[in-house]
């Protein structure tokens, strides 16, 4: 297994996210971190830690990559470890195609440099690989918000929800998605995004379509489309698996400024894979793929804000025009209510009954509140980002992948620990 | 414009019920988990002590035996999770308290249970605590038509230990229903060395896909007596390349010198990539010098993966390799990146061992 963790100014957490890769309970594992053009202290501290030492890349394929790799350097401290250098040309499957290249395991786990995994969740998630390796060509796991979890040297000992709504809000979100949508989407064998958080796939295939597109802006949804197409047009067998227990936990905005830009990339770039892959969607050649998954993202991921902000708007203007119905405003704005709440009150309910990490009481009340906060202001607000990231990709303008703000995994105070 | 009011204030009554029901589900799976934790740990601490004392060698004098057929139905579930640790006669005595509750009985009775999870959970108890008495009837259920509940007994068949598991759990490769192979094959790894007759035998009687498992096992046992069965299918150009690759990487696993010359053959002739890797990465585990002049030529292979492996063998070959690698990196030509990446590597110290295969 080969993690490959591309990272782009990401001293506030890397030396937690490397510990946790490192960790994992694996027979067989190399982490390759891409420092792609970072201006902060990222390679500093991890040359510090690893005491890294330059040496000749050991190319296993031959990729193409824009940005110039400045140099290659391992660690010196017994950790598989290898580091690459490179000129970022702010795009992470550039990246990813750099650390491709010197990867040298059948399998492959993309992991982002905010996420810390848990220290089975490779293995857990590499299972169906090797109990079914003729046909399953990617697995993903859980990803889950890692703001305010206590955190130990790189694990998350006790996942408790942040204080900041926002990004209790984004908890609900991803236990819907994740626990709800992603599980369906799989039985159905239909799954079409495995996060680039935490996704596992065999390199043989990720090298024989050439590996990641560099210009797409949703690389890993791209990813797993066309190697399904890949897969389809060779008559090959296709399992694309989710597995619901080995979990990730990954840093979410925190503010609304950073949450805009990055819910607008991911509009932004399923946009364009939709436009790439137009000829799969509604053609039953593809399977559940092309009659189910893609015409549903279209409908319901991409089109959708369009809906709901005319909606809106078309509301706003029949009030001020005098012409809008109170009653029949409030009755319709009562049922989108509930049933906005009844989607993640199942998710939490999913999570109670079947995972339950949030062991404390108020943490699940943070939850439930957070479900329905999320239908007043941050729904109509995440519409409005989509929506630009719609238009942004239909005026076709330049892709652009931009940093995240990183605050990092606070370690828990030692007495905090020693209670436990 | 009339809207009717009454059935979308209908739907959304509903909605809101469901949501009421679903948050007094949570809150009350809430509590009663926890509850139920404190519970469990206060059984576990009650009747772990019982378990410890049937296993026991040398009981307190005159000390009468703890009743375990009487005991609380949790005393199962703290034995079935002791029992893949124990060995011998701790292991036998855990059986049979198991046989005398009635859980064996019980599970051989729930092998033809209509819903499919209660078959599953019924042959993975056996497997786990009744040894090799019911291997008929759990081999049946390798044809069930739930793939879990085949998956389920082919792993019990493992856990069972039994020999005369291995022909019908290579059977169950076989069709559209058949199982995957990392099932079968981590299930016949249970069975230990007892299984390697039958799997020499599988290895020239099975089908194709059973031969490349069966070949990958007997590398993974190491098992020195499948080499020359093994090195024939390597030689065989009309064999399927995956059964030949997954020989090269069992002939480099066993390590016979005798492998050498088809292990070249393969490097040399073998327009295969993947069997070109699979070869100079198996010359290298092997670590016979006579392979160093084929390794170096593979350092011009038009695969960089090939190169690679081959640099890296060179590498394990000993002093021979390491001198013709470090003629190769002081050079010019295409061949010193790799070379040279191999050397540094060679040079890095320890790390986590690899097995075969990881290039």
């Amino acid at each position: 297994m080969s993690l490959l963790i591309p990272a782009h100014d990401e001293e506030a957490g890397i030396l937690d996210t490397l510990r946790a890769a490192l960790g994992q309970r694996y027979p067989a594992l190399e982490v390759v971190l891409v420092d792609d053009g970072s201006t902060d202290r990222t390679f500093d501290l991890v040359a510090e830690r690893y005491r890294l030492t330059e040496t000749t890349p050991r190319r296993t394929a031959d990729l193409p990559v824009d940005g110039e790799v400045l140099s290659v350097h391992r660690a010196t401290t017994g950790d598989p470890l290898v580091v690459i250098r490179k000129r970022s040309v702010g795009r992470r499957s550039d990246a990813l195609n750099a650390a491709l290249n010197v990867a040298r395991h059948p399998l492959v786990c993309m992991v982002d440099a905010d996420s810390l995994l848990e220290e089975d969740a490779v293995l857990r998630v590499a299972r169906p690989f090797v109990e079914d390796p003729a046909n399953v060509i990617a697995a993903g796991g859980v990803i889950r918000a890692a703001n305010g979890a206590l955190t130990d040297r790189g694990t998350v000992v006790e996942p408790r929800l942040s204080r900041n709504w926002l990004v209790r809000i984004q908890a609900v979100e991803y236990l819907r998605s994740f626990l709800l949508g992603r599980t369906g989407w799989a039985d159905a064998n239909a799954l079409l995004i495995i996060s680039g958080a935490f996704g596992l796939f065999r390199r043989d295939l990720l090298l024989e379509i050439g590996g990641l597109d560099p210009r797409s802006l949703a690389e890993d949804a791209e990813l797993v489309v066309s190697l399904l197409e890949h897969q389809r047009r060779a008559g090959a067998p296709h399992r694309v698996v989710f597995v619901p227990e080995p979990v990730c936990w990954t840093e979410v905005p925190e503010t609304l400024g950073v949450l805009a830009r990055q819910r607008r990339r991911w509009s932004h770039g399923l946009a364009q894979l939709l436009w790439k892959h137009r000829r799969m969607i509604g053609n039953p050649r593809f399977g559940a793929v092309g009659t189910m998954a893609l015409p549903f993202f279209l409908v319901f991921e991409l089109l959708g804000p369009v809906v709901e902000v005319v909606g809106l708007a078309s509301v706003a203007l029949a009030a001020g025009l005098g012409i809008l119905d109170l009653g029949v405003a409030a009755v319709m704005v009562g049922l989108a209510l509930a049933v906005g709440t009844l989607l993640s009150t199942t998710a939490i309910a999913v999570e109670v009954l079947t995972y339950h990490r949030y062991r404390r009481g108020r943490d699940l009340l943070g939850l439930v509140v957070a479900a329905l906060v999320e239908n007043l202001g941050y729904r109509q607000a995440h519409a409005w980002f989509r929506l630009r990231g719609l238009v942004a990709a239909l005026t076709r303008r330049d892709p652009v992948w931009s940093a995240m703000p990183r605050v990092g995994f606070a370690d828990a105070p030692t007495a905090e620990l020693a209670a436990r | 414009m009339n809207v009717p009011l009454a059935p979308v204030l209908l739907a959304g009554a509903a909605v809101t019920g469901l949501v009421v029901v679903l948050l007094c589900a949570v809150a009350t799976a809430h509590l009663l988990r926890g509850r139920r934790r404190a519970r469990d740990v206060q059984r576990k601490r009650e009747l772990t002590p019982l378990v410890h004392a049937l296993l026991d060698d040398d009981p307190a004098d005159g000390a009468p035996r703890a009743d375990v057929v009487g005991a609380h139905a949790d005393l199962d579930a703290i034995v079935l999770e002791l029992l893949p640790q124990l060995r011998g006669t701790d292991r036998q005595v855990l059986r049979q308290v198991l046989a005398e509750r009635g859980v064996v009985p019980r599970a051989v009775a729930d092998l033809s249970a209509r819903k499919s999870w209660r078959r599953g959970r019924a042959v993975t108890l056996l497997g786990s605590a009744a040894g090799t008495d019911h291997l008929a009837a759990m081999a049946a259920l390798l044809d069930d038509r739930s793939p879990e509940v085949r998956c389920a007994a082919a792993r019990a068949l493992g856990k069972a230990g039994d020999p005369a598991a291995v022909a019908p759990l290579l059977r169950a490769t076989r069709g559209g229903t058949g199982l995957p192979h990392g099932v079968v094959g981590m299930a016949l790894l249970d069975l230990g060395a007892a299984a390697l007759p039958a799997l020499r035998d599988a290895l020239t009687a099975s089908r194709g896909n059973a031969r490349e498992l069966v070949a990958e096992l007997l590398g993974v046992h190491g098992d020195a007596s499948a080499t020359a069965a093994l090195e024939g299918l390597l030689r065989d150009a009309a064999e399927d390349l995956p059964v030949r690759r997954a020989a090269a990487t069992a002939l480099g696993r066993i390590g016979s010198p005798t492998s050498t010359e088809p292990l070249v053959a393969a490097l040399t002739n073998s327009p295969d990539h993947r069997l070109q890797r699979a070869a100079a990465e198996a010359l290298g585990r092997v670590g016979d010098p006579v392979a160093t002049v084929p390794l170096l030529a593979g350092l011009a292979a038009p695969d960089v993966a090939v190169r690679s492996v081959c640099a890296d063998a060179l590498a394990r070959l000993g002093g021979e390799g390491r001198t013709a690698l470090q003629e190769v990196a002081g050079g010019t030509g295409a061949a010193a990146p790799v070379a040279r990446a191999a050397l540094d590597e060679l040079l890095a110290g320890p790390r986590r061992p690899e097995p075969a295969g990881a290039r």
